[in-house]
């Protein structure tokens, strides 16, 4: 064994024009990966500066022009360009092992969808160095993304580079989607799917769903900007509204797009290490299902300020209500699972149930949300900042490092260290907590959202602070997870093919891999065919 | 009728109490899952997978739990909806990045008066971009969206100053679009608009300045020849608490030090630094201070 472990067995060794032509499913994950990791490091330091901007009143670290293009890009790269391609990473190396297949449907496709996603990151970055980065919100509302109030360059590079990462990731959807419905192992019916494979599925369905209204939201704004258009522009009889039903018909399924994988990952972790099978298979997969359709039935709980009509008020209040049903009942069966378990608090269960803990708090201000009065009061202030980074941090962020914990040993070949992960659980816990949870109230005194400064009299100034100290203290969690991974990589312990006792077809071959995947498969009569061959005498029932 | 933001403010009293007790439950099991089965407490885990009758349980319970808040919801939204019963039209008007009131024809900009006890229906609109219009102790926001009007109902029993902010990102000096609504008795009311229907009074070295400098080009003086429409109405902006929509007080000397440099206490603005003498700084500078 080399010091440094290959993440995939490869006969020829791992070079530079390898990871350029590969089409293996887990070097594209890999390589999915580290793009996620890269551009979710790019937005926590826009993100710091940010904070450092709004721990004092009235400061003049970053003037305004600046902080509105960190705040637009910060929102694109981790809606999109960081935790998407993370999620899609994870799937890519993983689906493929957990329905015993050798790769996924079409590898050629898969190097295409990977490429198409970098390159529109890409050229979202590359606006920083081109004339300006975009600077009208990751939402990029007209009138004020029209060329009018936006002269510069920046929500061009906006247009273009999404459009080109959207069908990157449209792609992998069709490709993942197809996999997992034509390629499982013989056996592996759709019922005895993993959890994390039935959500990357239900995931798939949101891209195909959603990317496409936001790609056609963008040829609209290119035409208005460059063709002289006029759909949303109101001066000739354009609807500048009209962008903003299009934008969260995209928007709001692409919050369960950056959930729902990791659900289906902390589905995983806590059945293995509770040593129970998953309490309620049938309704959590049904409930993502659920969340899956109405995700497209409550854009428009973003809009409740515009002047909706009494009808489409009521409406989108209900059906927002309404998706909170099959998210309560996932955190009532993860947490049934572990009753009755016996529970190792080993480093990904501790993110799992970090994850629960934290989206829970995310879930019930996201109810406040959907109830319309208290919408008109919290929408666009720092109450919705809070909100939304306890899902997507608390829930997501937690349930990515709940799975990195997992199956790094799975990928490497090598555990990542107990100690280091506990240190950069709690910090991070601390931090995300010190970090968000002020902006709840911050956002009821009145602190609206995409402020680059606030006046000393508000008397927000010593709660900013707090914020500031919280993210600077998630960036030392992250730093300790990436000494964490640096550590491993180098000489953590060895992993051998089965370190957590773990349930599916994934951990019967070896760590890492070899390049087709499974020299042999058991056979699969139930939902945990490596329990099963572990347990002869306690075999599921299928 | 109860004050919007009244009504808003117990709504989320019951609707906190819920989600605290949802919070305190789920949390609480949570907590009590780790510790009672924690490894040194557990020789053999169960292997139970499925209870059909509590899954239903789980799934009807927060459905009933949402159907009462959103019956408790419609009571509210009648509350905060738009006024038929308004005595009293405002049309706000969103700019980059300032306020403008139009009274029926009197116009003010960034620090709006109201009746208390009145029933007031705030016309909003935009000519720019989109704005929010928020002053979270009066109740929600509602958008400013260019091409269309919108309503917002606004009723206070108690006089006072509320501040507001601008709520929906707008460009470069959002942060700098505060709103200063000041709620007073009837009588008051009608006074202080008595006082905004009247033309300016002050003259002097000032208002020399003023009407042959690139002043006019952008901001009104009702009583001189001013009538510049791009920028805030100035015809009683000595009045006002605060200069620039919340950036400074509307003292001679802060108005002097904005007319010096507007760009370093509001980055961004359109309003722009006009070359000017000490001597004739300082007349405008009192000349726009006196205009009350």
């Amino acid at each position: 064994m080399s010091a440094v472990p290959l993440w995939v067995a490869r006969p020829a060794g791992a070079s530079a024009a390898g990871w350029l032509r590969t089409v293996d499913h887990k070097e594209i994950g890999v390589l999915y990966i580290g793009m996620g990791v890269a551009l979710f490091a790019l937005g926590g330091i826009e993100s710091l500066v940010m904070r450092a901007q709004l721990a004092t009143p009235n400061a003049r670290l970053v003037d305004p022009e600046l902080y509105d293009q960190l705040f637009t890009v910060h929102g694109v790269t981790m809606m999109l360009l960081a935790v998407v391609p993370l999620l899609v990473g994870f799937a890519n190396y993983l689906v493929p092992l957990m329905i015993g297949a050798p790769d996924v449907a079409y590898p050629r496709l898969n190097a295409l969808s990977f490429w198409l996603s970098l390159v529109g990151a890409i050229v979202v970055y590359f606006s920083w160095i081109a004339g300006g980065a975009p600077d009208a919100g990751w939402f990029s509302y007209p009138p004020l993304a029209e060329r009018a109030f936006a002269p510069g360059p920046g929500v061009d590079y906006y247009i273009l580079g999404l459009a080109v990462n959207g069908a990157g990731t449209i792609i992998g959807a069709i490709n993942l989607a197809v996999t997992i419905l034509l390629m499982r192992a013989p056996g592996l019916r759709i019922s005895r799917l993993p959890l994390f494979v039935w959500m990357t599925l239900v995931t798939s369905f949101l891209i195909l769903g959603a990317y496409p209204a936001l790609s056609g939201g963008l040829v609209m704004l290119f035409v208005d900007r460059q063709l002289g258009g006029h759909f949303f522009d109101p001066t000739a009889g354009g609807q500048p509204l009209l962008w903003q039903h299009v934008f969260w018909f995209f928007g709001h399924p692409e919050v369960y797009i950056l959930v729902l994988p990791a659900m289906g990952m902390v589905s995983e972790v806590i059945p293995v290490f509770s040593g129970k099978p998953i309490f309620g298979y049938r309704f959590v997969a049904a409930s993502s299902v659920a969340i899956g359709f109405l995700s497209f039935s409550v854009w428009a709980h973003h809009m409740f300020a515009v002047g909706l009509n009494e009808f489409e008020t009521l409406l989108f209040s209900v059906t927002s209500m309404l998706i909170a049903i099959p998210t309560g009942v996932k955190i009532f069966n993860w947490t049934a699972t572990m009753i009755g378990g016996r529970i190792r608090l080993l480093t990904p269960m501790l993110f799992a149930i970090g994850f629960i803990a934290m989206f829970v708090i995310g879930g019930l201000t996201g109810v406040s949300l959907a109830v319309v009065p208290l919408d008109l009061q919290t929408t666009d202030t720092y109450y919705v900042v809070g909100h939304l980074h306890y899902v997507l941090f608390g829930g997501t962020m937690l349930g990515v490092f709940a799975g990195a914990y997992y199956w790094f040993p799975k990928m490497t070949g090598r555990l990542l260290s107990e100690r280091l992960g506990r240190w950069h659980f709690w910090t991070a816990f601390v931090g995300l907590n010190l970090t968000f949870l002020p902006m709840h109230w911050l956002g009821v005194q009145g602190m609206a959202r995409r402020m680059w400064t606030y006046a000393a009299d508000t008397g927000w100034g010593p709660w900013n602070f707090v914020e500031t100290a919280g993210a600077f203290v998630l960036a030392v969690s992250m730093a300790i997870f990436a000494l964490n991974v640096v550590r491993s990589l180098r000489g953590g312990a060895i992993a051998g093919d089965d370190p957590w006792d773990a349930f599916t077809l994934e951990w019967t071959t070896t760590s890492p891999p070899p390049p087709e995947n499974f020299r042999t498969l058991p056979a699969v009569t139930s939902r945990r065919p490596l329990w099963d061959r572990k347990h002869p005498e306690m075999r599921d029932a299928s | 009728m109860r004050p919007p933001a009244e009504a808003i403010g117990t709504l989320a009293l019951i609707v906190g109490a819920i989600a605290v007790a949802i919070f305190i439950g789920v949390e609480g099991a949570l907590v009590y899952a780790v510790w009672r089965y924690r490894t040194s407490r557990v020789s053999t885990p169960a292997r139970f997978d499925r209870n059909t009758r509590l899954e239903l349980a789980w799934t009807a319970a927060p459905a009933l739990t949402l159907a009462v808040v959103f019956v408790l919801m419609l009571g509210t939204l009648r509350d905060i909806g738009a006024a038929t019963d308004a005595q009293l039209r405002i049309r706000a008007t969103g700019h980059q990045w300032w306020w403008e009131f139009d009274y029926s024809g009197i116009v003010t900009a960034n620090e709006m008066h109201i009746p208390i006890d009145t029933a007031i229906d705030i016309e909003l609109a935009s000519v720019d971009v989109n704005h929010s219009f928020w002053v979270p102790e009066l109740g929600g926001k509602t958008d400013m969206i260019p091409g269309q009007i919108n309503h917002l109902r606004l009723l206070t029993r108690r006089p006072g100053v509320y501040l507001g902010q601008c709520a929906e990102f707008c460009g470069v000096e959002h942060a700098w679009m505060r709103i200063r609504v000041v709620a007073e008795t009837k009588e008051d009311f009608d006074r202080w608009l008595a006082t905004q229907g009247s033309p300016a009074t002050a003259s002097g070295d000032g208002a020399r300045v003023f009407q042959s400098n690139t002043c006019v080009n952008c901001h009104a003086i009702r009583g001189t020849s001013a009538r510049g429409e791009a920028g805030p109405d100035l015809t009683h902006v000595g009045g006002r608490a605060t200069i620039a929509a919340g950036v400074l007080p509307s003292d001679a000397a802060s108005i002097r030090a904005w007319l010096v440099d507007p760009q370093r206490y509001k980055p961004g603005a359109f309003m722009p630094r006009v070359p000017l003498s000490d001597a004739d700084l300082d007349a405008l500078a009192s000349y726009l201070g006196s205009l009350r």
